[in-house]
């Protein structure tokens, strides 16, 4: 959701970018024509669409199309974009790129709605994204010469979601559908919330410039709501206090209409709901290749659950899914073979442009070359390469419990005892950090993450192997199982799954950041829950104080071998500030909630014989 | 006391520099060395290395020092690489420089003893380190040619406390000493223990090499133990009870076992205080230490302070820079991510050390503007001097510490507990609770912050995950450990006004416990502004670290709570009882400039910089796994239990 943020703060992803954007920008002007226009919707609002026309007219060309929140500018005739495209190789194979403005943003009329909820009966006046998406594709194929008649769409994050809602109800010319990041569903797995606890860090931020009201049509959106200067975000959201002071004088002050309906709407209710894509998702017959980032702190799920949901409401429609190392966006950027600790070995952004994006679209839209991907091209953190499956998740995955046990032990044995548990003492005063270190903004690398900066907590439990003997392969998705009891009404639950590298370093391990790897805990995947939607998201229940309830959620797919000789740990923690907002422990709205509803919780997790707490882990069969 | 290695690392690791080469070829061009068994007044003989000036235009001084980690390299031929080192100056200025193997350790013959004992009234044959010195004195103005009958003695570290012990030696010959970060009390102040708390980090990675058996005499030790796991909080937590550690390095390391066997501050170790011998202390003394030394801070404080108060006449001076363990012989512009805005080493050395020596060994310079402490006061970055230390003009304030993380200098009106912890849930609070009640029926009008120390989560004594001890960490950003629940922090508004430290800074806690022994780490802090920026003109680290609302450790210390009322005797804690525990930080030389505020944090672990407290009133070294247990720990703050530091503030 955030991608543009992302680029503009990420100045490593920029300096790859600009190198090749140096080459493209005059590429463009050498061989495109620059064309501003606004076509016209069947309601009457004018959409901006800015169109760069291949100057070379001897053969018609296919159209490659990004619809955007983030502004289809620079705008005028004479002023040329950076870059255009997907990516620099599909430029030089000429296309007719077309940026174009939703509804209600930047220089397009009309009002823009959060996640724009699909009308599956439109009637006389009703308008939607498929239908705006529908109309332009109508009017491009009728009004710009040289085309061949077909149209393909791409996007990543907002405009990812955009790329999927072209999907319902088509236009028949479109031939390639690229969904990357897809923004899906904002309160189960994407942006706002996550099982329903609300990712206070990140859309505090966004919020600020993305949900200012603004009466358009402009060209820029100008300065965000409000101004802040702090540096660390932990101080600053702890001392900022419950969720509604969010909304004092200082801050929103009830002016953001996206932040305003984020806090109105804290259960997975009507206005979720018709926010949901996936469910529209049905007889789709137009190639589609959904690409995600297994770390991508934004739209993992989105990714993930919308090649899902087309694979299940959609069967026989050709749908393909890639999966990367990546942080959100970054298979866009130039280079891509090392984050953080991890070092691919390869370019897996150059992989993914060269030997995937750039043939998909040859392919589908021009008839050139052969577009022979697997269902499934995912990559194998681990041990770093790439794998090729004939489904998502492979079908030779054996559902494996690892039982939570006494003695901070992770083990495929259940317990015996009658009674074993272990308690912490969950204070949102001083909630669990989820990221080591003082920062502004979300950092990036926090999935990844040594998470022992964690586990020396109190609050934090944690549970743990043996050496493993043999490589262990994660491929699929991930069920935490917990019985847990609170003495308040409600809590968060954090599951983090983390790769223990050996305590005993061997004379080749690499030492990526310098640093010894000895000991290292590299997060792999985790997922909260906001525990009063442990049975339901529509409707909360809170928790009898100190009885035992289930706590059953999933974390998203990872695709990841534990090598020989390191270790599965897994920790749970009732909060990951700022992350994620805190819970004030007490069954209330927390929108509503004030300072003195925030309240210490015992929190226990237990693995007797009766409530035996366990992740269920898809192990991939050698 | 690792001082020895930063010397190794240094010569090891800088080369190559032109300047440097025509510095060595200058040292072994115009110096002769000697190397001599000087033989003891109980005919033990101490291996010697002595550099001679060429030049024999006058007499020269003598300036030594005595070691115990070997005056390397050996071999007449082989020269000291002084040049790398700012005391090259004294080879400049022609001094016959001398290093001397300690009994017992490396070519020496005799057998090494800790640090040794002082004996007040030797007889005959006995001997100690000042006896010792006394004669490596005697033998070298009566041997060595063209000496000019004065004598110094310096040494950091290990070295200063010898330099300590050889100001007692009486030898007249012997004119000026400077004692630099002098070990002097291993069981209240100094690396092994702080106020009892056992410092098995450092002693750990020192002894299993340094406490190796010396059956004759060798250039080399051999290698010591090494532990696999390159993570010291997760070795130290693995390895559990200290007494698992003394399993791991068998039982030839004499000292460790020993160590062991003196839990509480008897006459053992009161033995070794080197504080027993300062009286009528006769040479010129220059006390040095570091405000940031993580291991001997406390020995440079109070051995100066000791010297003071026993041997008045004595001609005694102290300088403290904002320094780590040795840090005054580099720049000495920043440590971590603090940084000084000066190369306080280079003006120490150029303004003070040298002419120091030179004065009184050479008659040379002009020592008037020496004052008795010049020190340096970190926040505001700027040298202050004074007639006395701690300084005359300061006001003793109380500093209480308040509900709702608050801390005031001025008493506030006490606020009655209105929200009792009943909704903790947590069978510990309830039981603390519980025998609160018994003990103090009156429990509404109590007022305290709580938290549950629990010695399986000890809080790390530095955010990141380290091999060996840093020397970083007293001056590391405390954010994270603000954001836990077992550290509870109180801290001012903005300051209106620059507030100034300067002495030692006096903790004065009212706490309960629900079990029967606690530690309490207390650390005073600077916070800075939010917007917080050094000037573009200071030296740092250059990790770009986010300065705005830096948490700056500007003291911590440890107090082993069974120690609170005596070292000698130690006392259980009454579960649930309130009981004072007051005791003295190292004092402090900080200005917490206006704008910032004053932050006090309190914890009851700091791992694995000091061993774990088991909680439970025993001798810790014999403690087992089984024995360690949570507790609840309240601060008290409220009219009649008012918890405070008690803060020298500079007027």
């Amino acid at each position: 959701m955030h991608f543009r943020l992302l680029l503009m703060s990420c100045s490593f992803i920029l300096s790859a970018h600009s190198q090749q954007n140096g080459a493209m920008t005059g590429y463009i002007k050498g061989n495109y024509t620059k064309l501003d226009t606004a076509i016209t919707m069947h309601d009457g609002v004018k959409l901006y669409t800015v169109i760069y026309i291949p100057k070379d007219n001897n053969q018609k060309y296919p159209f490659l199309i990004e619809r955007t929140p983030y502004s289809a500018g620079p705008y005028g005739k004479a002023n040329y974009a950076a870059s255009i495209g997907p990516n620099f190789q599909l430029v030089k194979e000429k296309y007719i790129f077309v940026i174009q403005d939703v509804r209600g943003r930047f220089m397009s009329e009309g009002r823009n709605l959060e996640v724009t909820p699909y009308i599956p009966n439109k009637g006389e006046k009703g308008a939607d994204e498929s239908s705006d998406t529908y109309e332009t594709i109508d009017w491009l194929i009728k009004n710009i010469a040289n085309n061949n008649g077909r149209a393909g769409i791409y996007g990543i994050s907002y405009p990812g979601f955009y790329a999927t809602a072209a999907l319902p109800g088509a236009h028949p010319a479109l031939k390639a559908v690229s969904p990357q990041a897809p923004v899906t569903d904002e309160f189960i797995g994407d942006d706002a919330n996550h099982n329903g606890a609300f990712f206070l860090l990140d859309n505090f931020s966004f919020m600020n410039y993305f949900g200012k009201p603004v009466i358009g049509p402009v060209e820029d959106y100008g300065s965000e709501v409000f101004t802040t200067t702090y540096k660390d975000a932990y101080k600053f959201f702890l001392e900022l206090g419950p969720l509604k002071n969010t909304q004092s004088s200082q801050y929103f002050n009830n002016k953001s209409y996206i932040w305003n309906e984020y806090l109105e709407h804290d259960t997975y209710d009507a206005y979720w709901k018709a926010r949901n894509i996936r469910q529209h998702l049905k007889n789709i017959n137009i190639p589609v290749m959904v690409v995600g980032g297994w770390f991508d702190a934004e739209d993992l799920f989105g990714a993930l659950n919308t090649y899902k949901a087309i694979e299940k409401q959609s069967p026989k429609n050709n749908n393909k899914l890639v999966m990367g190392p990546w942080t959100h966006g970054a298979w866009a950027s130039g280079n891509w073979s090392k984050f953080g600790s991890y070092d691919f070995g390869s370019n897996t952004s150059a992989y993914f442009q060269d030997s995937l994006q750039t043939n998909f679209f040859n392919y589908y839209l021009k008839d050139k070359g052969d577009f022979d991907a697997a269902e499934a091209t995912v990559f194998e953190t681990g041990t770093n390469q790439w794998k090729k499956y004939n489904t998502w998740p492979p079908v030779n995955v054996t559902m494996t419990d690892y039982f939570l046990n006494a003695d901070n032990r992770l083990s495929l044995k259940k317990n015996t005892n009658g009674k074993s548990f272990d308690e912490y003492i969950s204070d949102p005063q001083n909630p669990v950090p989820y990221t080591k270190g003082v920062y502004r903004n979300r950092n990036n690398e926090y999935m990844i993450e040594d998470q022992r900066f964690a586990v020396s907590r109190p609050d934090v439990v944690m549970y743990e192997t043996d050496s493993l003997t043999n490589d262990l392969t994660l491929t699929g998705q991930i069920t935490a199982d917990l019985f847990v009891s609170t003495s308040g009404t409600d809590a968060d639950f954090i599951v983090k799954l983390i790769d223990v590298l050996p305590s005993i370093e061997t004379p080749n391990t690499k030492r990526p950041e310098g640093k010894s790897m000895g000991g290292f805990q590299r997060l792999v995947r985790a997922e909260v829950m906001r525990g009063k939607f442990r049975n339901s998201f529509e409707e909360p229940q809170a928790f009898k104080p100190n009885e035992i309830s289930e706590v059953k959620f999933f974390l998203n797919d990872v695709s990841h071998t534990f090598k020989k000789g390191h270790r599965l740990m897994v920790q749970v923690q009732s909060s990951w500030f700022p992350l994620v907002d805190r819970n004030p422990q007490k069954f209330i709205r927390i929108p509503d909630a004030e300072e003195k509803d925030f309240k210490k919780a015992n929190i226990n997790i237990y693995h007797d014989t009766a409530h035996q707490s366990k992740l269920i882990l898809p192990v991939l069969k050698k | 006391m690792r001082y020895l290695l930063t010397i190794i690392l240094f010569i090891t690791c800088v080369n190559n520099l032109q300047a440097q080469n025509t510095d060595s070829a200058w040292f072994v061009n115009n110096y002769t060395k000697m190397e001599k068994l000087i033989p003891m007044r109980d005919g033990v003989k101490l291996f010697t290395a002595i550099y001679i000036p060429k030049d024999v235009s006058e007499k020269h001084p003598i300036l030594m020092t005595r070691t115990p980690y070997s005056c390397a390299p050996y071999g007449a031929n082989n020269f000291l690489q002084i040049w790398k080192s700012y005391a090259f100056a004294y080879a400049k200025e022609n001094y016959i420089l001398v290093e001397q193997d300690v009994r017992g350790r490396y070519m020496s013959e005799g057998e090494f003893v800790d640090v040794r004992p002082f004996i007040k009234n030797k007889t005959g044959k006995q001997f100690d380190e000042a006896s010792d010195t006394y004669d490596a004195i005697d033998w070298l103005v009566k041997n060595i040619a063209a000496n000019n009958n004065k004598v110094g003695v310096f040494g950091i570290s290990y070295p200063g406390f010898y330099s300590t012990e050889a100001a007692l030696s009486g030898h007249p010959s012997l004119k000026a000493v400077s004692p630099q970060a002098p070990v002097t009390n291993w069981f209240i102040g100094d690396d092994f223990h702080h106020k009892g708390a056992f410092f098995a980090m450092d002693g750990f990675s020192f002894y299993p090499t340094f406490g190796k058996p010396h059956p004759k005499p060798t250039m080399d030790y051999g290698k010591g133990f090494t532990t696999p796991v390159k993570d010291n909080y997760k070795f130290y937590l693995q390895a559990g009870a200290v007494k698992n550690l003394a399993r791991l390095i068998g039982d030839s390391i004499k000292f460790w076992h020993e160590l062991y066997q003196h839990p509480n501050y008897d006459e053992w170790w009161k033995a070794r205080d080197a504080r027993v011998g300062l009286y009528n202390v006769k040479p010129a003394m220059l006390w040095v230490g570091g405000l940031f030394d993580a291991e001997d801070c406390w020995g440079a404080w109070n051995a100066y302070k000791a010297c003071e108060t026993q041997s008045p006449a004595t001609n005694s001076k102290i300088v403290m820079g904002p320094w780590y363990h040795g840090q005054w012989t580099k720049e000495g512009e920043y440590l971590g991510n603090a940084s000084f805005g000066s190369k306080t080493g280079e003006w120490y050395q150029q303004n003070i050390e040298v002419p120091f020596f030179n004065y009184h060994l050479k008659a040379k310079g002009d020592l008037s503007k020496l004052q008795e402490a010049t020190i340096f006061f970190s926040g505001k970055n700027e040298w202050k001097t004074f007639g006395t230390w701690p300084p005359k003009d300061i006001e003793t304030k109380d500093f209480y510490l308040s509900s709702g993380g608050r801390a005031v200098f001025k008493l506030l009106t006490p606020i009655a507990m209105t929200d009792t912890p009943k909704t903790l849930g947590d069978k510990i609070n309830t039981i603390a609770d519980k025998i609160s009640t018994v003990f103090n029926p009156d429990k509404t009008s109590f007022n305290y912050t709580e938290y549950i120390s629990d010695p399986a989560h000890p809080v790390p004594y530095t955010e990141d995950v380290h091999e060996q001890r840093t020397r970083e960490y007293m001056t590391d950003d405390q954010r994270f450990a603000e954001r836990r629940t077992d550290v509870i922090t109180f801290k001012t508004d903005l300051l209106n006004e620059d507030v100034t430290l300067a002495g030692p800074v006096i903790a004065d806690l009212k706490a309960s416990i629900s079990s029967t022994d606690a530690d309490f780490v207390v650390k005073l802090i600077d916070v800075f502004p939010a917007d917080f920026k050094y000037d573009s003109t200071y030296k740092t680290n250059g990790l770009n670290y986010p300065m705005g609302g830096y948490e700056m450790l500007v003291r911590g210390e440890i107090l082993r709570g069974k120690f609170r009322n005596s070292f000698e005797v130690p006392e259980p804690f009454t579960p649930g009882k309130i009981s004072a525990v007051k005791f003295e930080l190292p004092d402090v030389a900080h200005t917490f400039k206006k704008g910032h505020a004053i932050m006090v944090q309190i914890q009851s672990s700091w791992f694995p910089l000091a061993d774990r407290n088991p909680q439970k009133f025993i001798d810790i070294y014999k403690a087992d796994d089984k024995d360690f247990q949570k507790a609840n720990i309240r601060i008290y703050h409220d009219a009649v239990n008012q918890s405070k530091l008690i803060m020298p503030v500079l007027k």
